[in-house]
């Protein structure tokens, strides 16, 4: 029950709680560029959960087997090239490693929409390209590099919780863009001030729906007293 | 080996098998997921003149080209390139072109401001479609209402109301269709040219002659005397004389058509003549304004 309990907590808090657009401001770029129409901002929202998905897979197995210290394959090649037993602390090269398979992963999405999918695939143009840049994305894998590296043993994190970060962040990415998308095709209707249409605009709107989701804040750490009885 | 040079060796390994790793899964997902390209399409985009317009009722250049591929398009349609990319075209996709003609706008109205009747002053948002909605701004309800929704839409400075009226100036006019689409009264219609001047009507009132004459000084009162002419070219329908401009020839005898028209409504069109272009050019041109880019300028017109 507990450890249903924490998966909930994670996957809550990282879609609605902590929005990573709307809270942490990251993904903005697809945030303010693809939210013109909702069908596309929905395409947009979930190919991003998509290739979130399978990085935050890749950049779990690549930190928790390769690059923290004490890890798996890298004990391995040390005692292969000294002979002895020890540790070696990769982390240097997360960033590296985790921007390599998140734009492998987009390569392969790429590929694969233009495959199946071809109008989804024309109607992102340029965007799914640049999903290989949204931050939102490496965000997700730095979260799960921080509970990955440098805790205690037992509270390092594993695939599932992992998985549940990273899906219920591209989930909440998701909703964040398509409400996004629905204000911004009605306010193409509005009598918008000409120097406030188009981005300024969307911008103000971005802000105030940032302002509605500082409403979630605090509800993880009550509602994790609730079901994990005050731990 | 001191413990830098080993962390060095293994950060290094850990790229380069990833590297490896990732650039065959990459690799056996392009074979997989391949896509055949036709290597056309790229070639017949080029190949088009790229402004975008949409007057080939695609979105854009690109759509166009696609469509040409993919559903059979015509090639004639793009009237920005006329006849010399059509055949360019042409020649990528293997079609043979038959001989296209530049399709220009025409604007059924020749009423100046002072020959429109019965006006009333408009004191309203200064465009056409808003003028459209409100009744009685002048007799008749056909002609042009001169206040330039099609000049603001036109991209290349090709119409311009000259005395109340647009006028287009057939130099510079692409044929986009942009200001066929503003004008809320429908009085500009595409035509083919198939000469640079060719006869057009510019009435487009519907009614008996009385009342035409009763509303405007110049417009067509419907008498007929055009089409028994030539009953071949023009018919009338509506009190207004049709030309099928698919049987227009400009070898055609068509002055006598335009003698015959008692107003004038019967009109030459097209490129000037040189004759026009001799008498223009005694004229002296209006000294050119340098921009002073002292002061910034609003643009914004506040109505009440």
């Amino acid at each position: 029950m507990d450890y249903l309990a924490q998966l909930l907590l994670i996957g809550l808090g990282a879609g609605l709680i902590h929005n990573f657009v709307l809270y942490y401001f990251v993904g903005l770029c697809p945030f303010m560029g693809v939210s013109k129409k909702i069908d596309m901002a929905l395409g947009m929202g979930l190919a991003v959960t998509f290739v979130i998905a399978i990085a935050s897979t890749l950049s779990w197995g690549l930190t928790y087997y390769v690059l923290r210290p004490g890890a798996f394959l890298s004990s391995w090649a040390l005692s292969l090239i000294t002979g002895q037993a020890g540790e070696v602390d990769l982390t240097v090269l997360a960033y590296l490693v985790y921007i390599f398979s998140i734009a492998s992963s987009v390569q392969f999405v790429e590929m694969y929409l233009r495959k199946y999918f071809p109008p989804l695939y024309k109607s992102f143009g340029i965007y799914l390209p640049l999903i290989t840049t949204n931050c939102a994305i490496l965000f997700a894998c730095l979260e799960i590099m921080k509970n990955v590296v440098g805790v205690d043993t037992a509270a390092v994190w594993g695939l599932d919780k992992a998985l549940v970060l990273s899906v219920g962040g591209g989930l909440g990415f998701t909703l964040a863009i398509v409400i996004m998308a629905g204000i911004r095709e009605e306010l193409e209707l509005a009598d918008t001030p000409k120097s406030m249409q188009g981005a300024p605009i969307a911008f103000i709107v971005a802000g105030i729906l940032a302002l509605a989701f500082m409403g979630f804040a605090g509800i993880d750490t009550s509602l994790g007293k609730l079901m994990l009885g005050g731990s | 080996m001191s413990a830098i040079t080993i962390t060095l060796l293994l950060a290094a390994f850990t790229l380069l098998a990833m590297a490896v790793v990732m650039g065959t899964i990459l690799g056996v997902a392009n074979k997989v997921f391949h896509v055949p390209v036709d290597v056309r399409l790229e070639r017949v985009a080029a190949s088009l003149p790229g402004a975008n317009c949409g007057a080939c009722d695609y979105v854009g250049c690109g759509e166009y080209a696609e469509a040409i591929l993919v559903k059979g398009e015509a090639i004639t349609k793009c009237p920005v390139g006329g006849p010399a990319v059509a055949s360019a075209v042409g020649e990528i996709m293997g079609v043979s072109v038959e001989e296209a003609f530049p399709v220009r706008p025409v604007v059924h109205c020749a009423a100046t401001t002072a020959q429109r009747l019965k006006q009333t002053p408009y004191h309203g948002e200064q465009t056409c479609n808003a003028a459209n909605l409100v009744g009685g701004i002048q007799g008749c309800v056909y002609g042009c209402l001169g206040l330039g929704d099609c000049v603001a839409v036109c991209d290349y400075d090709a119409i311009h109301m000259i005395d109340g009226v647009a006028v287009i100036d057939y130099i510079k006019c692409i044929g986009c269709g942009a200001c066929v689409k503003a004008c809320p009264r429908n009085i500009i219609s595409q035509v083919p040219f198939k000469a640079d001047r060719i006869l057009a009507v510019q009435c487009a009132n519907k009614d008996f002659g009385k009342e035409v004459q009763e509303v405007c000084e110049v417009g067509c009162t419907g008498c007929k005397s055009c089409a028994r002419a030539n009953p071949d070219l023009i018919s009338v329908v509506d009190n207004l004389p049709v030309f099928d401009y698919t049987k227009y020839d400009p070898r055609m005898s068509l002055q006598v058509i335009q003698d015959k028209c008692r107003r004038e409504s019967m009109v030459w069109l097209g490129k000037p003549t040189p004759t026009e272009l001799a008498l223009a050019a005694n004229e002296t041109m209006p000294a050119r304004q340098e921009a002073e880019f002292k002061t910034t300028v609003d643009q914004t017109e506040w109505r009440g």
